[in-house]
């Protein structure tokens, strides 16, 4: 029922919590009493927008120094003013403006809009990460999961440099083999990547005549490459033995496993070549009189 | 080399061996494990090249049941060999080659402590003192070394007042005897880790027992000592140990010499040789409980530049109990009639002297540690007597504390670990992200997000949340 749906979302548009007005606060800072804080502070890249102007705030601060030197005892006894004070020196500590309309009453400022999706909770992991983990999953623990997941990351941050093997190239524009374990997320996703085949095979059932399937091959989406690429090398896994015992054994192999594949030692390889040999054939049967028949029906 | 009969052949008795006709006998001899008929195995029709050979005529409808079993996988690699399992789980990297190296940090040194001004600061660890920490276990698996390009630590308000207390004792002749406790993943081995570093740098003697269920949970030989039967020796652990002293303080007990005699001993030590030979006399775990005894001895000798001893446990709850271990009688064995864990719990409660001065120290730990009640009581009594707070009392219908256990308690000092502070948690987070593995901008938001996410600044949890996640 839309009509109702519009009328709710405009009462809780009514409803939403505004900032309060800048005037409610005592709109001169007492910064001559405040007490003075150290703390070093390196603006994120994310709040460079609400970065204090630091001219004016040093022009109110000498104006307010200047003209509140004569009654600084009267002062320190106002509490409510130095309260004030303090709090919009500590909101210049968390490198933003106090005067900035948009902060006021914010710890740590409003978000910046459109909310960037990692700041979604459902949302907040990298994708290829998420799918992966997901991948990993067994008995729907996800948690589970995502400590293997962890466990892999951290055994890619601490491996060597992988050594390329030139005959496996992987992705055009992969960075330096030595940049890859600082970025441990980066080197998933390029193990995966470069592995995943860009086809499957489909068997288009009695297609061919006399009851045979003919073999087409269809294109995959990314996250059906990455499925396809991450369920190889799990076999491989599978069926490898464990080195040590405990629960960090199972991520361990998988971590071999993806630097196998970056280091180009990996069976994954192969199935990845078979399957586009077997595509590359089968590429002639997408001429065939039956499938062209079947594509003018629809 | 295997007997050509099998055993069971050998067990029919007489009297049936006797009525078998001679015959059947040698056939039965001649293959015990075939389960072939006899008239079958004797002699089968033979079968021609081109000839196909005769079915054997059918019964009926049979199931075959192979057809359904799976075919399985024989695996033919070697299997690993005892132990070699459990060493690759419990491996301890201390550096990591890919993490960045960190301008301007410092090594920790003799001093460095001591020095309120170092509070909150991240400093690292010589190499020295690392092949010293490594060879008495200091290190834990679970610990985040591996991560980083060379090993440090934070310096805590907690460590310099620790470590104050320690160097005070110390001057003094006297005994720091404490038990550091705290939440879990609070950094309570680490502290011991930074006293043992502490130790270390000031030429200390350190004996150190990284888990103590290793003692009391009956997983290693244990034996009455010849001339006091009420009291157990742990002969395999303690030549471990002795191993491990030694090949950490070698320069210091090569410099020391001994100034007793020594009747006991499996090799002849003379007097004023050096205590690095008394170590070495250890060879087998025969006579390593008698080596210890001796060096014991040796080192708690007044004077002769005896340096002071630092004695550390790490899950102390395991040893205020009774032990997993049985007397001949099959009676439970108290922990402290363990003599090496006696030794520990009267250095703690006072029993035991150390007349070079030095420190004991116990840490709790909350990792698969049992309930002791009378250690959970002494640590909150003595925690408020500390403070000056109401001492909380023993519950009068509860049968469950140890005598033993409170006697030991009763005089020792608590250190609790608590979280650290902010400005703690952002030095740390520095460090993390100058080594390239924190991969965010340590500002007051990202460090109050981790420090929050951390339980309030549980410095393990912090770790968890910054190092050990999906989200890099």
């Amino acid at each position: 029922m839309p009509p109702r749906l519009n009328t709710l979302t405009a009462v809780c548009r009514n409803l939403t919590i505004r900032s309060r007005p800048l005037a409610q606060w005592p709109a001169q800072p007492c910064i001559a009493v405040a007490a003075p804080r150290t703390i070093t502070t390196t603006p994120s890249q994310t709040r460079n927008q609400n970065k204090p102007n630091v001219k004016e705030l040093s022009r109110t601060t000498k104006r307010w120094s200047s003209t509140t030197s004569s009654s600084e005892g009267q002062l320190e006894t106002t509490s409510a003013e130095n309260e004030a004070a303090l709090s919009q020196l500590q909101m210049v500590a968390y490198g933003l403006n106090p005067f900035d309309v948009s902060v006021e009453g914010h710890k740590y400022g409003l978000p910046e809009l459109p909310i960037p999706s990692e700041m979604h909770m459902k949302h907040r992991y990298n994708p290829v990460v998420d799918q992966i983990t997901r991948l990993l999953m067994q008995d729907g623990k996800l948690s589970k999961a995502q400590r293997d997941m962890a466990i892999i990351l951290n055994y890619l941050r601490t491996s060597p440099p992988p050594k390329l093997n030139p005959a496996r190239p992987l992705l055009p524009g992969a960075p330096p083999a030595s940049h890859l374990p600082l970025d441990p997320v980066l080197y998933l996703t390029l193990a995966i990547d470069s592995v995943a085949p860009l086809i499957r095979v489909r068997a288009l059932k009695g297609m061919a005549g006399g009851g045979f399937s003919l073999d087409v091959p269809v294109p995959l989406a990314a996250r059906q490459r990455r499925r396809i690429a991450f369920q190889w090398i799990l076999d491989v896994v599978n069926k490898k033995k464990s080195k040590g015992s405990g629960r960090t054994m199972f991520p361990h192999r998988v971590a071999e496993e993806i630097v196998a594949v970056v280091e180009g030692r990996s069976g994954v390889w192969d199935k990845r070549q078979q399957l586009h040999k077997a595509g590359t054939t089968a590429r002639a049967n997408l001429n065939s009189p039956n499938l062209r028949r079947k594509r003018k029906s629809f | 080399m295997a007997t050509p009969n099998c055993l069971r052949c050998l067990l029919v008795r007489p009297s049936v061996a006797a009525r078998l006709p001679a015959a059947r006998q040698m056939i039965t001899a001649a293959a015990p494990f075939s389960t072939t008929a006899n008239s079958r195995a004797a002699g089968g029709p033979q079968q021609g090249k081109g000839k196909k050979a005769p079915k054997p005529p059918v019964k009926g409808k049979q199931m075959n049941l192979s057809a359904f079993k799976k075919k399985r996988d024989v695996d033919k690699s070697k299997p690993p060999l005892p132990g070699e399992r459990k060493a690759y789980r419990k491996r301890i990297l201390l550096s990591n080659n890919n993490a960045l190296p960190v301008p301007g940090l410092q090594d920790v040194n003799a001093e460095s402590m001591l020095q309120t001004s170092n509070s909150g600061k991240v400093l690292s660890l010589p190499d020295a003192v690392v092949d010293q920490l490594r060879a008495v276990e200091a290190f834990k698996p679970t610990q985040c070394w591996g991560v980083f390009r060379k090993p440090s630590m934070l310096v805590r308000a907690e460590t310099v007042e620790l470590m104050q207390k320690m160097q005070k004792a110390a001057d003094s002749q006297q005994a720091l005897r404490l038990v550091v406790t705290g939440d879990r993943i609070t950094g309570k081995s680490m502290l011991l880790l930074q006293a043992m570093t502490h130790a270390y740098l000031n030429d200390w003697v350190v004996i150190n027992v990284p888990e103590a269920q290793e003692l009391t949970t009956a997983c290693t030989e244990y034996a009455p000592i010849p001339n006091n039967p009420t009291q157990y020796m742990q002969q395999n652990y303690v030549l471990k140990m002795i191993q491990a002293i030694r090949k950490a303080n070698e320069k210091l007990f090569s410099r020391l010499t001994t100034v007793h005699q020594h009747p006991d001993l499996p090799q002849h030590v003379p007097v004023s040789s050096p205590l690095l030979q008394l170590a070495n006399s250890a060879k087998e775990a025969d006579g390593a409980w008698a080596v210890f005894h001796a060096l014991w001895q040796e080192l708690t000798t007044k004077g002769y530049g005896r340096p002071p001893i630092l004695f550390a446990l790490d899950g102390v709850a395991h040893i205020m109990k009774m032990s997993d271990y049985r007397s001949p009688a099959f009676e439970q064995i108290h922990s402290f009639d363990l003599a090496l864990v006696r030794l520990f719990a009267d250095c703690l409660g006072g029993n035991v002297q150390l007349p070079n001065g030095g420190a004991v120290l116990a840490s709790t730990s909350r990792n698969n540690s049992p309930r002791t009640p009378s250690l959970e009581l002494a640590l909150l009594q003595r925690e408020a007597e500390q403070n000056k707070t109401e001492v909380p009392k023993k519950d009068p219908f509860f049968r469950g504390y140890d005598e033993r256990v409170d006697a030991v308690l009763k005089s020792v000092q608590v250190l609790r670990l608590d979280r650290v502070s902010k400005a703690e948690a952002r030095a740390v987070m520095e460090y993390w992200a100058a080594s390239g593995v924190l991969r965010a901008t340590v500002d007051e938001a990202t460090v109050s997000e981790k420090w929050t996410l951390g339980g309030n600044g549980v410095l393990g949890e912090m770790e968890r949340a910054a190092l050990l996640t999906m989200r890099l």
